[in-house]
């Protein structure tokens, strides 16, 4: 797929150092448009790409070019870029409408037309009413809303969001996560990081897996799992009789292992040929007369492919 | 079965504002989950049981003891992991969790056995030994949750336990929390607003809104409860497939691309679905009964009364 | 071969009394007070005035020594009331430096992390809190105050006998009383000032601040007004006042005159009752924002 740099967001083979620390080694990305996730341990290096993208840091090595344009040149970057970081810092004493305001202005647009942009701003994350209350006052997701805010105001093409979700209640981050497929859907690069996996999964269009500072996995998360040939397939059928389905199993060659449910109501099956033993289990079924409840692969979303690739040994804790 | 926890009429303000109206409800679960979007009381609630703040009106009872008269009683059975960063920066961890014990009423000897207990079931290791000061957010979390856990109360109150921890870390904490309600030896409230923390927890639900109470569920009993509507991911011909469904007299709707929800009439089983599925060579990847999940629970607590959100 | 299962169990064995669990506060504390080199040099010369006096004392009341060293019982400073004022402006003075050097780290500490409400959530009350943290400080300064002051008072009763005692008894009670009021205004001050200031210089700086500044306002009064009442915020005058009324002290060397005792006893109260307030203030489990 070939599209030209200035829509892309380039990592060529860029290393970071903190002196003997390391922040990243040998990235090599193109990030395209749409949402794309970066998820691993802390301390694994998320937020440096994003520092590093921002221009916020330089690289010890390699070369970023974000839609064309040079992390180096920030006056002209931050017109297309927009950056909410994770910390919950403010300027003292201003309302969250003075907030957003403020930064437009020094961004170089006129009072009517800032004035106009902060509340278009404010509305679209649901803060219209609270604009004229002082940050101070507002709750944590508030805040982390108002962030937000600022960071869409100025039109960008690029975001980069660190944690965006972060002390959200249910609503907020259903809603969160709308306007974020909506900025997707317009054009729009979206970068950000999160802990939590099963929305990861469920908004983003790609996933960017870290560990240690090194990428270990890259792409659509469906996609990711698939070329991972070497880890079979594990499913989990509940069912009445487990010992049935069992031996009924092990009668094709594929099945690697099978392995009943602690609470003796389901069976786990792990297969190399998902395509094969889905065929045969409907077979299976019919002829042993088995009364299944549930079927579903255990390991066909983000987290296995976490636990595969990370573990729980990741990090530095 | 004995109440951990008997609202009667609560009601909390601050000054003239009212935080907490009219909560009446005994809740007796092993794992009792607070929900509720911002600024619906939740942290009130926990800090007007917690003693922190004396009620308005009404009152509340904790293992049957009064909270206006039997606070400082109550504190000795309480356990407390504050959502907030909590901790002193120059003590070591054993220090401080033995601190926090002492304070709780345990001897000195005593206090010291149980915090290497406690650091020991959270898994800080020789960790224990650094100062607080130097620890990862994740350390800090499981140091919060073994001061709570080291002069073994009764009830522990963990606020958004799960709060920047990376998946690793948030799988042991989720696991240590059940293994603590399944001993048995002692009751457990989360409030959280990662609804898959609540919903691998918790037994039952208390959904605040502006100071009341939303909705209460007991999400066991929800579970065990209505057992007809399907959901299936199939691969292969799945119009094939739908029209096999339609033939068993089934209404379905498909609701994606390899995706089906279907009701399954009286006398009609799964086995037949697999019937058709083998027939036309389909795979049936993906096959449960949907039931309300706390998501669907919570959006239509948050919706009721007004008509909006 | 037995695998042990560790598992979250209750506790059920006893608990300590509840009364003397603001002492646990001054026995963690004093772990990291006296790990500190520098204290415990200080601590160490604090004793030395108290060392030195009881030579003064015992060579007042042995000859001996003296025809030695060739003077005489009148050349050494006498044995009274003064005697003891004078000991106990000294040590008070340390007892001001000593608090500058462990004062400031111990509310602020707990402070700067959020840790009041892990204290708050325990049976322990705010109250207890304070005692206890007010208590590192009440030991420390009692041990180089009125204990030593006891002590030298004792020694000198035994070297004289029973009658000099009971003639005397009143400067004992005096000893104590004029420690205690310096002790608690001191200690109170101090984690008033730990609790609102995080910085570990500036709560140094506050607290010199609190005894400097108003004395050169009171002082500034009184040449302006002609009133000795501006020394009313001078805490240092305060203490005088009172010290000086209990040891029934006439040496006057001030540029302002002394205040009436009760004036001074007033004004002590009155210091304290804003000190709680201000620490009651800031001794919570959370803070409201309205």
């Amino acid at each position: 797929m070939d599209q030209s740099p200035e829509q892309l967001i380039v990592f060529e083979d860029v290393s970071k150092f903190y002196g003997e620390i390391l922040g990243v080694n040998r990235v090599n990305l193109s990030i395209t448009p749409g949402i794309t996730s970066l998820v691993g341990p802390n301390g694994s290096g998320k937020t440096t790409l994003m520092n590093l993208m921002t221009g916020l840091l330089r690289p010890t090595r390699g070369r970023i070019s974000v839609l064309g344009i040079s992390p180096n040149q920030p006056e002209v970057l931050f017109h297309k870029l927009g950056y909410c970081s994770q910390f919950d810092s403010f300027p003292r004493g201003l309302t969250g409408f003075q907030f957003i305001y403020s930064y437009l202005r020094v961004h170089g647009y006129m009072r009517s037309e800032a004035e106009q942009l902060s509340m278009k701003a404010l509305d679209r994350v649901g803060l219209v009413e609270a604009a004229g209350r002082k940050v101070a006052a507002y709750s944590k997701g508030m805040r982390q809303r108002v962030r937000l805010a600022q960071s869409i105001a100025h039109g960008p093409v690029v975001l980069i969001l660190d944690e965006p979700l972060n002390g959200l209640d249910p609503m907020a981050r259903a809603e969160t996560i709308r306007l974020f497929r909506q900025l997707a859907a317009e054009g729009l690069h979206l970068i950000m990081s999160s802990h939590i996996l099963h929305e990861v999964d469920m908004m983003s269009d790609r996933v960017v897996l870290l560990n240690n500072g090194y990428v270990v996995a890259e792409g659509e998360v469906q996609g990711v799992r698939d070329e991972m040939d070497e880890h079979p397939m594990q499913i989990l059928i509940r069912c009445d009789r487990p010992s049935a389905l069992a031996s009924r199993v092990f009668d094709q060659d594929s099945v690697v292992e099978a392995r009943i449910h602690a609470d003796r109501g389901g069976l786990f099956v792990k297969t190399p040929d998902a395509d094969g033993f889905y065929l045969l289990l409907n077979r299976i079924v019919v002829e042993g007369e088995l009364n299944v409840e549930s079927v579903a692969p255990v390991d066909d979303d983000l987290n296995a492919v976490y636990q595969y690739l990370i573990g729980s040994g990741g990090g530095n804790s | 079965m004995n109440s951990v926890i008997e609202l009667d009429n609560l009601g909390v303000e601050f000054g003239k504002r009212p935080i907490l109206r009219d909560l009446t409800r005994s809740l007796s679960g092993r794992a009792i989950g607070l929900l509720g979007p911002n600024g619906a009381g939740k942290t009130t609630l926990i800090h007007t049981l917690l003693g922190f703040h004396p009620p308005t009106s009404g009152s509340a009872r904790i293992f049957g003891t009064d909270i206006r008269n039997g606070a400082k009683q109550i504190r000795t059975q309480i356990g407390y992991m504050p959502e907030r960063d909590s901790f002193i920066a120059n003590m070591t961890c054993v220090h401080f969790v033995r601190l926090m014990a002492e304070l709780s009423g345990l001897p000195a000897d005593a206090a010291l056995e149980r915090a290497h207990e406690a650091l020991f079931y959270v898994g800080l290791g020789e960790a224990r030994y650094r100062k607080l000061g130097t620890y990862s957010l994740g350390m800090k979390q499981m140091a919060k949750l073994a001061q709570a856990i080291a002069h073994g109360p009764k009830l522990i109150f963990l606020d958004e336990p799960t709060n920047g921890l990376d998946p690793p870390a948030r799988k042991r904490m989720i696991d240590l929390i059940r293994e603590i309600r399944d001993s048995g030896q002692a009751k457990i409230v989360l409030s959280s607003h990662l609804l898959r923390d609540v919903e691998e927890c918790c037994e039952e639900i208390l959904v605040l809104k502006e100071g009341r109470i939303a909705v209460y569920c007991n999400l066991e009993e929800e579970r065990k409860a209505n057992r007809k509507f399907l959901e299936l991911e199939t691969r292969g011909d799945n119009d094939a497939f739908a029209a096999g469904v339609a033939g068993l007299g089934c209404e379905y709707a498909l609701t994606g691309d390899q995706r089906i929800k279907l009701v399954l009439q009286p006398g009609v089983e799964i086995r037949d679905l697999y019937r058709i599925a083998d027939e036309r060579q389909v795979q049936i990847r993906r096959l449960n009964f949907k039931r309300d999940s706390l998501e669907d629970i919570f959006l239509k607590a948050m919706e009721d009364g007004n008509g909006g959100l | 071969m037995a695998v042990y299962e560790h598992t979250y169990k209750l506790y059920t064995g006893k608990l300590t009394p509840e009364w003397s669990r603001f002492l646990i506060i001054p026995r963690h504390a004093f772990r990291d007070v006296f790990a500190s080199k520098i204290f415990m040099g200080f601590f160490v010369l604090c004793f030395v005035c108290p060392l030195v006096m009881a030579i003064l004392i015992y060579l007042h009341y042995n000859t001996n020594a003296l025809l030695i060293m060739q003077l005489k019982v009148s050349d050494i400073v006498s044995i009274n009331g003064e005697f003891f004022r004078q000991f106990l402006w000294v040590q008070s003075s340390l007892a001001f430096l000593l608090t500058v050097l462990i004062g400031p780290p111990l509310v602020s500490r707990d402070m700067s992390n959020n840790a009041l409400p892990l204290y708050l959530c325990r049976p322990f009350s705010r109250a207890e809190y304070m005692i206890g943290k007010m208590s590192v400080l009440v030991i420390l300064l009692s041990a180089i105050t009125w204990v030593p002051g006891l002590l030298l008072f004792i020694f000198e009763s035994y070297l004289e006998g029973a009658g000099w005692f009971a003639h005397n008894i009143w400067i004992a009670g005096a000893i104590v009383v004029a420690s205690l009021a310096w002790i608690i205004v001191l200690a109170l001050l101090s984690i008033t000032v730990s609790a609102w200031l995080k910085w570990r210089i500036a709560a140094s700086a506050g607290l010199f601040a609190v005894f400097m500044i108003p004395g050169v306002v009171g002082t500034l009064i009184y040449f302006m007004f002609d009133t000795r009442w501006g020394n009313i915020i001078n805490l240092s005058a305060i203490l005088e006042s009172i010290s000086k009324s209990l040891f029934r002290s006439r040496s006057d060397f001030n540029a302002v005159p002394d205040l009436p005792a009760l004036g001074a006893w007033i004004g002590l109260a009155i210091f304290c009752a804003i000190c709680l307030l201000l620490l009651s203030r800031r001794v919570r489990a959370y803070e409201v924002v309205r």
